[in-house]
């Protein structure tokens, strides 16, 4: 009885913006009753991303130094501090709609959960936080969780899983305003390289599997998409 | 109709308003963004559960408030003002029903079919005329004193209470077959008195709480039950209420969750300081005057635990899954009270340090924590925690573990007491060295042998040279 739902991952890197944009135009589509639930996992290029509750002493170097980095500072409309996105980290978008009743905190587990299932098929044994989103290995995060929710219904952003994502960026900011905890990735803990195309499948497996999906690939061009998820209902 | 801080999940007992999107006196259309809120890491922006003109916000932006806390009063004009006097079906709070309560009450207002019919980006339009009034749902608490108003434009029905329809949705009809509920029984609170979903849905659930008022329809609203979510208390007399700071938050859950996970206990040394507050008597203005810090007996201290953390890394550890984690070099957190509440800066590479070095870093640590010029990486790190309540005059204390630490060590005050001293009793300068640790890490005999470390290092070591003065 698993629902269907559009799977959408665009190959190279995809600009935030456009990943944005593109999301915050589906789930719209999603609210309308004009599309059904998607799932957009994409990469990005070095992006800084700031959630609501950002704070100044988070971000460690200045912007213009970030900037010089090649990286770029956007200011969005998600839950949650600062996070990082870019080569090597699967970025994962469900624009699913939660219904009339929405149980945000089971969503954001359901989530962690995903991410634990997937790392544990390659060996890597990841957990939850009783304080914190996200996933975790020992007090080092994985995977950052923020969400928001769209008329207190459509879900949009998600989850960002480091798989061989340069750590070094993570010196820039206080990771989620955490100053205690670091950040590590799916490589690094098992000891070898885990690629973003090896997690993609197993990702996209275990969406299927908890949040009961049938996932069928679109073969939609970036970042035509918007039109596209326009037109489709 | 009053418009409450609604729920996002059965473990979600608070929301904040993070921002009003529409004014007092502005005009709402039902479903219309009115607010956004942020629960734990997910924010969400909620619609109005009815149309109407918003008369009153009662919670600003930034507050946290228990959910189904009243936020805001719509107005929802003609209709609803008359309907006000009629009793409504019975509803008791959110929260607080023992069975069926996530059902009714805590229904979001998102209407499906209104969400369908209506143009998100044109979100004031009116709901297209096709949408059975019955089928959007109200939110329960509030349509148990007011009935929910007639979408500003509803031509089917008149704005007043007009005879029952008799139009009822599917969804009615199947929530009504499921529950064998006697739709004439049942007060519509809808459009022209139609019964919606929620209808069926509170008169199920207080059939439930009370079976015999379900044959009763008119029976008087059920009391509010008490609800799990405790709204702000009013301040009566002679009392304040003050909302807790953010940083208030933060120390509470960071305490709470060691106390829940540390497998904590405590152990605690006397010692002998007696020597120490002699040199210290005999160094402090030569030291002030030299190194320009006041000198206090906590470097004393850090440096003595920095020894005997070097010879028992376990104490120094950190708990990382089922794995420890030792480490050979000290970053030594100093818990510092400032005005907004209680922060932990760290002395990185405090074991290359002396007694001086450690007292120069004690003192700017601390001065610029009150000052709130610490930079993040100045709070993160540590290995070990001290805590020094001495100066406030506490001889004993029990602290939480700062974790990921395994232990924390708590520096009393020093007092004057009669002590035996080579079989007679003297009167010495003592102070109580403590520490809580965490026994998933380590044992009583480590702990043990740990403290009296510190306590020999405490009453033989010569700091008088190590403060070159």
């Amino acid at each position: 009885m698993a629902r269907p739902a559009r799977l959408i991952r665009p190959p190279g890197l995809v600009d935030y913006d456009d990943a944005n944009e593109a999301m915050h135009e589906l789930a719209r589509s999603r609210l309308a009753g004009e599309a059904g639930d998607t799932v957009i996992l994409v990469e990005h290029p070095p992006v800084y991303t700031a959630g609501r509750r950002w704070k100044a002493e988070d971000i460690v170097w200045s912007e213009d130094r970030i900037r010089a980095s090649g990286a770029e500072l956007r200011f969005i409309d998600r839950g949650g501090s600062l996070t990082f996105h870019g080569p090597g980290q699967l970025v994962g978008y469900p624009v699913l709609d939660l219904g009339a009743r929405p149980d945000a905190v089971r969503y954001v587990r359901d989530l962690e959960e995903v991410v634990i299932r997937a790392a544990a098929d390659v060996g890597v044994e990841l957990h939850r936080s009783d304080v914190q989103t996200g996933v975790w290995s020992g007090h080092r995060k994985v995977c950052a969780i923020g969400v928001r929710l769209m008329r207190m219904r459509v879900s949009l952003h998600g989850f960002a899983l480091n798989c061989t994502t340069d750590l070094s960026w993570y010196d820039a900011i206080v990771p989620c305003g955490l100053s205690d905890e670091g950040v590590t990735s799916l490589s690094q803990l098992a000891g070898r390289t885990v690629e973003v195309d090896e997690m993609a499948p197993l990702v996209v497996r275990h969406l299927e599997a908890v949040f009961d999906l049938e996932l069928e690939p679109d073969r939609a061009e970036w970042p035509s998409l918007p039109a596209t998820a326009a037109s489709a209902g | 109709m009053q418009v409450k801080m609604p729920q996002l999940g059965e473990t979600v007992v608070e929301g904040t308003i993070l921002k009003w999107l529409k004014k007092e006196g502005d005009d709402v259309a039902q479903d219309e963004p009115l607010f956004e809120i942020s629960t734990d890491k997910v924010d969400t922006e909620v619609p109005s559960p009815a149309a109407g003109t918003l008369t009153k916000i009662m919670v600003g932006e930034g507050q946290t408030v228990s959910v189904g806390t009243d936020l805001a009063v719509i107005d929802a004009g003609e209709g609803g003002a008359q309907l006000a006097e009629e009793p409504a079906a019975p509803a008791g709070e959110p929260a607080a029903q023992p069975n069926g309560a996530a059902e009714a009450p805590a229904e979001p207002p998102a209407a499906e079919a209104a969400r369908k019919a209506e143009p998100v980006e044109t979100p004031q339009a009116e709901p297209a005329a096709e949408v059975p009034a019955a089928e959007a749902p109200q939110a329960a608490p509030a349509a148990a004193q007011v009935p929910a108003p007639s979408a500003p434009t509803d031509v089917q029905a008149p704005p007043d209470r007009g005879p029952r329809s008799q139009i009822l949705s599917p969804l009615v009809r199947r929530l009504a077959a499921e529950h064998e509920v006697d739709l004439s029984q049942v007060r519509g609170t809808g459009t022209g008195g139609r019964i919606t979903k929620n209808d069926v849905l509170s008169f199920v659930s207080a059939r439930a709480e009370r079976p015999a008022a379900a044959a009763i329809p008119e029976a008087p609203p059920a009391p509010p039950a008490p609800s799990a979510a405790v709204p702000a208390p009013a301040a009566g007399e002679g009392q304040e209420v003050v909302p807790l700071t953010h940083i208030r938050k933060a120390i509470g859950q960071h305490m709470h969750t060691s106390i829940q996970t540390t497998a904590r206990a405590w152990t605690m040394v006397e010692v002998n300081v007696d020597h120490l507050v002699k040199l210290r008597e005999r160094a402090k203005e030569a030291f002030r005057e030299k190194h320009g810090v006041n000198l206090t007996y906590l470097p004393f201290v850090v440096r003595a635990t920095i020894d005997a953390l070097l010879e028992y890394p376990h104490v120094n550890a950190r708990l990382d899954g089922e794995n420890l984690v030792l480490h050979k070099f000290v970053n030594m957190a100093i818990a510092v009270s400032y005005d907004a509440g209680l922060i932990v800066p760290v002395i990185k590479g405090a074991d290359g340090m002396n007694t001086v070095g450690i007292a120069r870093a004690v003192a700017d640590l601390a001065a610029r924590a009150r000052a709130r010029q610490l930079k993040p990486d100045e709070v993160q790190g540590g290995t070990f925690t001290i805590t020094n309540p001495g100066p406030y005059g506490s001889v004993l204390s029990v602290p939480i573990i700062n974790m990921p630490h395994t232990a924390i060590l708590s520096l009393d005050a020093i007092v004057k007491r009669p002590v035996v001293v080579d079989d007679a009793i003297a009167i010495r300068s003592m102070v109580n060295v403590s520490m809580s640790w965490d026994h998933r890490v380590i044992d009583g005999e480590i702990a043990t042998r740990f403290l009296a470390r510190v306590k020999e290092n405490l009453e033989t070591w010569d700091f008088a040279e190590d403060l070159g003065v």
